[in-house]
């Protein structure tokens, strides 16, 4: 017999009315997503399972003349039995651990593969759950020349079996009532069979053999497959295609979320403008304009990123093509104790971190995720690039061939820390090795473009409904951090304002005298505020690395988001917030002066500053995802403090050394 | 976390089995046994259970088999460590 598992000492939560709760099993790459998509459409959530880190589908589904589900999608499994988070997290559901006992259990069955599969039904038919199996890709499988019997499987395991299409909807009404039906009946005693795995695998042969016409053969070859497969995990050529499909996917994503994401920016600014306008003048506006609208602005400015992010990269694993690339960077990356799968997060890091570290959810291994998401952030994000603009024409005055040097430099700095730190993990904190790989390589299939961009959309709602709303608050206090307490005026700028108002100045002199109080007002408030004290108490501990208050200050405002850097030394410059850096914000913050006179920015310390903005972890925003994904603060802090640990020692060792070199 | 096993720590497979890695492109086999006891589990949930019959589709790395209808990719450093029978004229 298979193993016994005795029946849950729970009941389903309903017998006699309609089936309320469902859930959807099924091998990976059988359609499952599909299929929940099918029924729930955009009536769906993701989260994560409570107390994991793995994350689960929930939706609702209504067809007239049917019963209302509530479908819960599990992960993918491939066997109950076995020691993975998947399989306990779904054999603990069905047992009713996490949740009431399903009503009924929906498993998907790839016909094309149908004896593999139906390990799976053997173990949940042992665990006698109400059961229907949906039988998908059928179309597949008679193109291949492979029929299933529907009736004669349907007959041997006591079941209801549905054939089905889930991508063309085909079988969808069948399948709502078997639904309807499967309530009624008893759960059956499970299959005869030798109680050890390898029975299973036996009864599932015996079963599919009995009921397919043509029994899927080992010996059997698929030329169109195995060729391109050769291609694609060649060590030469399958690299080649890596870097052709990524640079393409990367370039999409850089070239399309720009429009969307300026055009958030510009609504945002304009809805802050006209906030502005309608309240009067006093905190309240200003926490309104500036502080909501700014915090709500950007947090959403990364939807766009994501959610084409995740709509590339589920065009690319629909395909099949994803097994295929992690076998690709497998042979580099787990000379660092790092898996294959690394490489869709790391590489998609170099857009934003965010959807970066959500990206892991690729990644089975937890020691490997975890991994992967502490080192993300050191790939060099788009929000750096203006801070490396910045510090490299700085450090490169009128020598942009080295300061391209140093720019291309900052990105392979990251790089190298981001492999150097898993390795590190890999011997320490988090002991191991990267799991070797082993993964099925699906079929190659069209993909679906409705999964897509569903799973887009839910995975933009996940990171608004959780991520989203620490975020906003967090850029609610960095805000209010640097705009209070509110200081006077200086008296220099009171003086400029007078002056400027005399009738015999002409106006071009009069709006620079204006300008210049402007600017003195803003940084007279800059460094009154609780940023700017905060700043001034902090220098002597960057005093090492070379920065003074001001650029202690440029840090910690840009511990919010990096390229808030930019906008800070130009107000400390000039009065005026730059977002661009064009070349009279890099003047006038070369034009910079400490205290004492000295410049602020010498080419020691915008070396030092550098180096410091490629290791560090200045950005709340990724920290907030680090701790959803992580499922707690631990991970988080740690990759602060590491981090910024490195960043600061690699910092105040390069500033000391250009000192100690006779450099400035 | 699940300690490495060394080939040499493990019990000598059958005189008849041998490497995975050994066998001829396109060669049919029966699997005999595997010396990684950390990738069992998911290998045997793949199918790649004892006594199955498997075809080596592509050698190196990634090694690719077949059993049944599904297409399993293994590292180099698994692959080293499933010993086959093969079957007899196969190629």
């Amino acid at each position: 017999m298979v193993p016994a598992v005795e029946t849950p000492d729970r009941a389903p939560a309903s017998t006699a009315a309609p089936v309320r709760r469902i859930a959807l099993i099924g091998n990976p790459n059988t359609g499952k997503t599909t299929l929940f998509n099918a029924l729930c459409g955009v009536r769906a959530k993701t989260s994560n399972f409570p107390g994991t880190t793995t994350s689960m589908r929930t939706g609702h589904a209504e067809a007239p003349g049917h019963g209302a589900l509530d479908v819960l999608d599990l992960p993918g499994v491939y066997d109950l039995e076995i020691d993975a988070p998947e399989s306990r997290i779904a054999a603990t559901l069905l047992e009713g651990a996490r949740g009431p006992v399903p009503d009924a259990v929906v498993v998907i069955v790839d016909a094309c593969n149908l004896a593999r599969n139906l390990v799976l039904v053997g173990q949940l038919l042992a665990r006698r759950v109400r059961l229907v199996l949906a039988l998908n890709m059928v179309d597949l499988a008679e193109r291949r020349g492979l029929a299933v019997n529907a009736v004669h499987l349907e007959a041997r395991l006591g079941v209801p079996v549905v054939s089905m299409v889930a991508r063309t909807g085909r079988g969808m009404a069948a399948l709502r009532e078997a639904l309807d039906r499967v309530h009624l009946t008893t759960p059956g005693p499970g299959p005869d069979g030798p109680g050890t795995a390898a029975g299973v695998n036996q009864w599932a042969d015996a079963i599919a053999a009995a009921v397919s016409s043509e029994t899927a053969s080992t010996r059997a070859h698929d030329r169109f497959t195995e060729r391109l497969d050769g291609v694609l995990t060649h060590p030469v050529f399958g690299l080649a295609a890596f870097i052709a499909i990524m640079g393409t996917l990367f370039w999409i994503l850089f070239a399309l979320a720009t429009v969307p994401m300026d055009l958030i920016e510009a609504t945002f600014a304009e809805v802050g403008t006209l906030v502005e306008r309608l309240l009067p003048e006093g905190p309240v506006r200003d926490l309104v304009a500036q502080g909501i609208v700014g915090g709500i602005a950007g947090t959403v400015v990364f939807l766009p990123q994501i959610c084409l992010l995740f709509f590339l990269i589920t065009l690319l694993e629909d395909t099949g093509y994803l097994a295929r690339a992690a076998f690709v960077m497998d042979r580099w990356l787990s000379r660092f104790g790092l898996p294959g799968h690394a490489f869709v997060p790391l590489l998609t890091a170099h857009a934003c971190a965010l959807p970066g570290i959500m990206s892991t959810r690729l990644i089975p291994d937890l020691r490997d995720r975890l991994t992967t998401i502490l080192v993300a952030p050191f790939m060099s994000c788009s929000a750096r690039l203006p801070v490396y603009v910045l510090l490299t024409t700085l450090l490169f005055a009128d020598r942009p061939g080295l300061a391209g040097l140093a720019f291309a430099g900052c990105y392979l700095l990251g790089a190298l820390a981001a492999l150097f730190t898993a390795k590190l993990f890999g011997s320490t904190i988090l002991k191991g090795r990267a799991k070797p790989m082993i993964l099925e390589l699906p079929s190659y299939k069209t993909p679906s473009l409705r999964n897509a961009l569903l799973t887009a959309r839910d995975q933009g709602l996940s990171f608004l409904s959780t991520a989203g709303t620490v975020i906003v608050a967090i850029c609610i206090v960095m805000w209010w951090l640097s705009a209070y307490p509110k200081v006077d005026a200086p008296p220099e700028a009171a003086r400029l304002r007078a002056a400027a108002e005399a009738p015999a100045l002409p106006n071009a002199q009069a709006a620079a005298l204006l300008a210049e109080a402007a600017a003195l007002e803003v940084k007279t408030a800059q460094a009154g505020s609780f940023a700017g004290r905060i700043g001034h108490t902090l220098a002597p501990a960057f005093e090492p690395l070379g920065f003074d208050w001001q650029l202690t200050v440029g840090v910690l405002t840009s511990f919010l988001a990096r390229e808030v850097f930019v906008s800070t030394m130009s107000v400390l410059a000039a009065g005026q917030a730059a977002t661009d850096v064009d070349e009279g914000v890099v003047a006038k913050i070369r034009g910079m002066t400490r205290d004492d006179g000295r410049p602020v920015f010498t080419p020691a310390t915008a070396a030092s500053a550098l180096v410091f903005f490629v290791l560090a972890m200045q950005c709340l925003p990724t920290l907030t995802v680090t701790r959803k994904e992580t499922g707690g603060l631990k991970y988080a802090a740690l990759q602060l403090g590491y981090m910024s640990g490195l960043a600061y020692v690699a910092s105040f060792l390069l500033y000391q050394g250009l000192r100690a070199a006779g450099v400035a | 976390m699940t300690p490495p096993v060394t080939i040499d720590a493990l019990p000598r497979p059958a005189a008849a089995a041998v490497p995975l890695t050994t066998m001829p492109v396109g060669a049919v086999a029966t699997l005999h046994e595997v010396t990684d006891v950390a990738s069992r589990p998911v290998l045997r949930s793949l199918g790649l259970t004892d006594d199955c019959v498997l075809r080596l589709c592509q050698a190196g790395d990634p090694c690719i088999v077949q059993v049944r209808a599904t297409r399993i990719g293994l590292s180099s450093a698994v692959a080293r460590c499933l010993y086959v029978v093969p079957e007899a004229g196969s190629r």
